[in-house]
């Protein structure tokens, strides 16, 4: 699924390792999320939703066009 | 936002150097009993192999860190698929090239490969009593 993880996280200056440890998962899978090979659960969504405050449509986009960098 | 800690992530790294310990311990205990059976020590082979069970199920029990993510959970469940798709597919082309040729006398089956196929069986078997017990429960 189309996300802005990467673009907040970078924007956030914080590194996958952090941003995992936050949210309690694994550095792959942060990973795998920004490179959209998985799609969390909609638990971890709402975890890393809140980590940047914002909502959970905001940070994904399943219609695969939206404007997820503001 | 949340501020994070700047600083290196402990539990991150405890969550790896536990997962390496986790299956560190299955693997060298696994490798010291088949060096001791081969030695000719085979009780002492299998006490090893059992003392790194244990120390595996003693890490992923004793530990408060979480070992496995939802996305190690994700990975499991589609590499079970996909080994229960494979044995389906051995199991009906096998059983079925098992019975026709014996029906026609065509080639004898062995007892080792009549064994895998009855496995295969038993573990279908299994499957469908996990598959029911999870149902009742969710």
């Amino acid at each position: 699924m189309k996300n802005g993880v990467r673009t907040r996280r970078e924007a956030a200056d914080l590194s996958q390792g952090e941003l995992a440890e936050a949210v309690g998962v694994t550095r792959q899978t942060i990973n795998a999320i920004e490179r959209e090979r998985y799609d969390p659960s909609l638990e971890l969504a709402f975890k890393l939703a809140a980590y940047f405050d914002c909502r959970v449509e905001d940070l994904f986009d399943p219609e695969l066009d939206g404007d997820l960098t503001a | 936002m949340t501020q994070v800690q700047r600083s290196p992530t402990p539990r991150l790294s405890r969550r790896r150097r536990y997962r390496r310990l986790l299956f560190g311990s299955i693997g060298a205990g696994v490798l010291a009993s088949l060096v001791l059976r081969f030695l000719d020590y085979p009780v002492l082979g299998e006490a090893v192999y059992w003392l790194g069970i244990v120390a595996a199920l003693a890490v992923w029990r004793g530990t408060d860190v979480a070992l496995f993510d939802e996305r190690d959970r994700s990975l499991e469940r589609r590499a079970s698929q996909l080994t229960m798709t494979v044995a389906a597919v051995i199991l009906v082309l096998g059983a079925s090239a098992a019975r026709l040729g014996a029906t026609l006398g065509l080639f004898e089956v062995s007892p080792f490969v009549s064994g895998a196929l009855y496995g295969f069986v038993g573990l279908f078997g299994l499957f469908a009593l996990c598959y029911l017990w999870v149902r009742a429960r969710t």
